[in-house]
């Protein structure tokens, strides 16, 4: 069912989404220290960073159990095993007959799961404080993701990626108003589940805005590395697919050098694109009350159902 | 080759047999093996007949005059075959379960009467599921309540297990009320309660009368399945019941229920296939939506873990609803294809929820066994007592919780791709409807999430919030037995999907076979492209691939780690301790803040303070909190004030003197005459 060559081509995918990912990351701290005046780090800082971590030895909480040393890699390997699925520069993805948009969503409810129980393990306040907000937040997050993937899904006429990015990338202009709100309610989507403002803040460490950092709080060395490059992992995923879903244009359509170097440079320009576009209104926005987010999710959920009345109206 | 019927007939007598034997054996030291064994075997028999008469012909056989007027008829094909496969594998896994879990009450209790019940209980839901004949049906019907209902109040001695098991036989009652009244009015037409006579003629019944059947049988089944507003006595009767009936009922008793319903709509009162019967779909998708999403609001918020699970019970047979109501919808407009997928997706989901919740309900029944506490905010820390009950309880919690690559992921996934159809139906209002009920589906499948991580982790992660006995250890080796059957179960079926979804095909004689048992589970849609594929065991491939590969890269990259203990991080406080953990409650705050008006949360706290005049320096506070359930206050409540009070009124008829009855017996015999004469005339 899978070739050699479909499975060669989805392979480096993954891997192009692995090592661009915490650059991605570096950028968007690097836009963010600029809007605010500051010099900042350099881009390639994330990578020394995970370099460094996994270069070091553990400390880990005597509450700790084995869910927790095991949670690390069951994130890791649910969001790399995403990443197949995400059409990065090829238009076909290799993969779309494996698996699907439901299925992305499953996976990062999976590494999500084990996420939570690892802040609960270790009898930590922090820990507990975390997952009891990100319980709420994915929660609320899980029908404004489905809606918009079911606007998606009946305007391009299915929840396979490939079918998605297909039949969107051979269409001239975005024809269908219903995937712009589609597309806001995906932006919002994004920004709660990889956890940047206004849900929660990755710069501090207080306990106002931690959700994500409260839940990693007792990771260190190896294991605090695999959290991490998976939560840039996890972001680049979820760029990778509001860019293709929504700016189809310019994806490799055939597996020939010049078409895939000109689907990689415009899928880094997109993604960058979206990146800075999103640290800027990082930059522009304060942290809300946790209970002021039902509210933004409500939004998301409202603009998918105007999508619908508009598909079937 | 065997015969369908001597088997058929081995497998209820080996059940009759071991509770004539659990009777007869007494209290004696291996009580638990004479009662238990006897339902192994007819339980792995069962699963036997019924792939046999699955892959061959259907098994009928009818003994006439068993009782004046009925004969006790039987037929047993591919959708009964298919129930009796679920019922064999559940009760396996429970019957060798229970003869480890009976210890706990071997010195206090008489287990022989037990054992008697239990085997009496699982041979009735075989013969429920087997028999063609009204009669018959309601008489196995009421004899599975029956012994169901002594099983709840096995454990009597506590007023409160008493009291919701009259809650749950009022309840059940009046569910079989309503399926006798549907059975009646199918009398009516025909004349027979023989289910074949129904079969031949419903297609000629008036529109109203089998949207009446309908409707009837949806209150009685659903009543019995726990769809809201009548799911109040699951949350009462599951907790009150020794853990292995409840993991019994739960996983098995209640989808009697769902395969009453299947039977009445699909077989009985079959809806015809026009767009007039859409809204008999539209009924089970609005009540599977609002048992969906209310079941799982109240577990989110419960602290008691048999009662959680019962109410997560009431969430899982809301999403099967969904999928049977969707099923009938696509059927109306003759969308004969995307009616089936939805068939499937609900009963695939029926057996699934069978395996991760007689596992759950096994898994909270061990941890009663070793810690005698149901209460999430007393427990904690079991992950190091308990190992096996951890892991096993864990696949559970995350097949149940509908992730990847476990069970519960594939049918939710069909699902939801079945309400993504429903953009097919040629007609707009059903299309925006349905698209807007996915709404509490999708949030449910988000709350399920979060009530499994709340109830794995306060349970067995971290310390124990309250004092738990000393010596809490692991649970016998059959307990453990038993969980891992279901356990393998829940993960075979999630990897190899095509395996549920080819018993489903084969029971209910679809077309759509999946060629090879690794093929992807592919759906097209009316262009031909592909809709959406799955294929769990290339997933479960990858993941595999991704482990060994990301291990070896850091091993790699780090080498070997030294892991070295410390305390969790405090802030430098050096005084963690348990009471400063986060508790049931706490977690589930702010969903609990979210969604206010549904449990009317009740917050009381006291505060004393060193100095009356200064509010600031308090020197002792008590919080207490407290849900509601409003559906017991604003519906049942009244409804059973205001009988007691009709009640109350026709007890004035009851004087006791003699002379008034008489009285009342010669108005009767008058008014009686009267009727006789005028009909006459």
């Amino acid at each position: 069912m899978l070739s050699i060559s479909d499975i060669a081509l989805g392979t480096v995918q993954v891997l192009v989404l692995m090592a661009l990912s915490p650059l991605l990351t570096g950028i968007m701290r690097k836009t963010k220290a600029r809007t605010q005046k500051r010099v900042g780090a350099g881009i390639l800082q994330p990578y020394y960073d995970i370099e460094k971590l996994l270069r070091k030895d553990e400390v880990v909480s005597d509450q700790a159990s084995w869910i927790f040393r095991v949670s690390p890699w069951v994130n890791f390997v649910a969001i790399v095993t995403a990443a197949f699925f995400i059409p990065v520069f090829l238009a076909n993805s290799p993969f779309g007959l494996i698996g699907d948009l439901l299925l992305v969503v499953g996976l990062f409810s999976l590494a999500r799961f084990f996420t939570m129980l690892a802040g609960l393990d270790v009898s930590s306040t922090f820990g507990g404080l975390g997952s009891s907000r990100e319980m709420m937040i994915s929660a609320l997050l899980e029908p404004a993701v489905f809606l918009a993937i079911f606007v998606v899904a009946i305007t391009y006429g299915g929840t396979s990626l490939s079918t998605i990015v297909e039949s969107a990338s051979n269409s001239a202009v975005l024809p269908h108003p219903q995937l712009i709100f589609a597309a806001i309610a995906m932006f919002v989507v994004m920004l709660g589940e990889t956890g940047r403002l206004p849900f929660g803040n990755h710069e501090t460490h207080l306990e106002l805005t931690m959700v994500h950092e409260a839940m990693a709080l007792e990771y260190s060395g190896k294991s605090l590395a695999l959290m991490e490059w998976s939560q840039s992992i996890k972001q680049i995923l979820l760029f990778a697919l509001i860019a293709n879903i929504f700016v189809p244009w310019g994806m490799a359509s055939s597996a020939s050098p010049y078409s895939i170097g000109i689907g990689m440079a415009t899928f880094v320009i997109k993604v960058a694109a979206l990146a800075v576009g999103v640290a800027f209104l990082e930059s522009s926005v304060a942290k809300w009350r946790l209970f002021r987010l039902p509210d933004l999710v409500a939004i998301a959920i409202a603009s998918s159902m105007i999508g619908l009345a508009f598909y079937y109206l | 080759m065997i015969d369908d019927l001597v088997l058929f007939q081995v497998v209820i007598s080996s059940f009759l047999g071991g509770s004539i034997l659990s009777l007869v054996s007494r209290n004696c030291g291996f009580a638990r093996y004479v009662i238990y064994l006897p339902s192994m075997v007819g339980s792995v028999l069962a699963v036997f007949f019924s792939l046999h008469v699955m892959t061959g012909s259907p098994l009928s056989w009818t003994v006439p005059d068993v009782v004046p007027f009925f004969n006790l008829e039987i037929l047993v094909d591919g959708v009964s075959a298919f129930f009796i496969l679920v019922i064999g594998t559940v009760s396996f896994a429970i019957s060798l379960y229970s003869i480890g879990y009976s210890k706990e009450y071997q010195d206090t209790k008489r287990i022989s009467a037990f054992g008697f019940l239990f085997n009496i209980f699982i041979a009735s839901m075989i013969l429920v599921v087997s028999s063609n004949n009204g009669f018959f049906f309601l008489m196995f019907w009421e004899l599975m309540s029956l012994t169901s209902f002594f099983l709840v109040i096995y454990n009597h001695e506590k007023e409160e297990n008493i009291r919701s098991g009259m809650t749950y036989l009022v309840m059940t009652h009046l569910g079989t009320a309503f399926i006798l009244a549907s059975f009646l009015l199918g009398y009516i037409q025909t004349g027979s309660l023989s289910f074949d006579s129904l079969r031949a003629s419903s297609q000629s019944f008036p529109f109203l009368v089998k949207s009446l059947m309908f409707v009837f049988a949806f209150l009685g089944f659903g009543t019995k399945a726990g769809i809201v507003p009548f799911h109040t006595w699951l949350p009462k009767a599951h907790p009150s019941a020794p853990s292995n009936v409840s993991a019994l009922m739960s996983a098995v008793m209640i989808k009697m229920g769902i395969y009453g319903l299947v039977r009445t709509v699909f077989d009985l009162a079959g809806p015809g296939a026009s767009p007039d019967y859409a809204w008999w779909g539209v009924l089970l998708i609005v009540a599977g939506s609002a048992s969906a999403l209310i079941g799982i609001l109240y577990a989110v918020v419960e602290r008691d873990i048999k009662r959680t699970l019962a109410y997560s019970s009431i969430e899982n047979i809301g999403i099967i609803l969904i999928g049977l109501g969707l099923s009938i919808v696509f059927a109306s407009y003759h969308l004969v294809s995307l009616s089936a997928m939805a068939l499937v997706a609900s009963m695939l989901h029926t057996v699934n929820h069978s395996f991760f919740k007689g596992l759950l309900f096994m898994g909270a029944g061990s941890v009663v066994y070793s810690t005698h506490t149901r209460d999430m905010e007393k427990l904690g820390g079991l992950v190091k007592m308990m190992p096996w009950t951890t892991l096993l309880f864990l696949v559970g919690a995350v097949s149940i919780s509908g992730l990847p690559p476990f069970n519960g992921f594939v049918s939710e996934w069909l699902v939801l791709q079945a309400l993504i159809s429903s953009s097919q139906i040629p007609s707009a209002i059903l299309q925006i409807s349905i698209a807007f009920a996915s709404l509490p589906l999708a949030l449910t499948i988000g709350l399920a999430a979060a009530a499994f991580v709340r109830l794995f982790a306060m349970t067995f992660l971290s310390k124990a919030r309250g004092k738990l006995a000393p010596g809490i250890g692991e649970v016998p080796r059959t307990m453990i037995a038993g969980m891992a059957v279901l356990a393998s179960a829940c993960i075979l079926f999630g990897l190899v999907p095509s395996l549920g979804i080819s018993l489903s095909t084969t029971a209910f004689h679809l077309q759509y076979q999946p060629s090879s048992p690794f093929d992807a589970v592919a759906l097209q849609n009316a262009s031909g492209k592909n809709f959406a594929a799955l294929s769990m065991p290339v997933v479960a491939t990858i993941m595999a691939c991704i482990s060994l590969a990301s291990f070896g890269f850091i091993r790699a990259m780090g080498g070997k780690t030294a892991r070295t203990p410390s305390g969790t991080w405090d802030c430098g406080f050096g005084n963690l301790n348990e009471r400063m953990e986060y508790t049931a409650a706490s977690l589930s705050q702010p969903i609990r803040a979210v969604f206010k008006p549904l449990f009317k949360a009740h917050n009381e706290s006291d505060k004393e303070f060193h100095l009356q005049t200064n509010p600031y320096l308090v020197r002792s506070m008590r919080f207490s909190s407290s849900t509601r359930n409003i559906f017991e206050e604003s519906l049942y409540n009244p409804v059973v004030s205001s009988t007691l009070l009709v009640l109350d009124k026709i007890r004035k008829i009851q004087t006791g003197k003699v002379n008034s009855y008489l009285l009342y017996i010669m108005v009767t015999i008058i008014l009686l005459l009267l009727f006789v004469r005028m009909s006459h005339a």
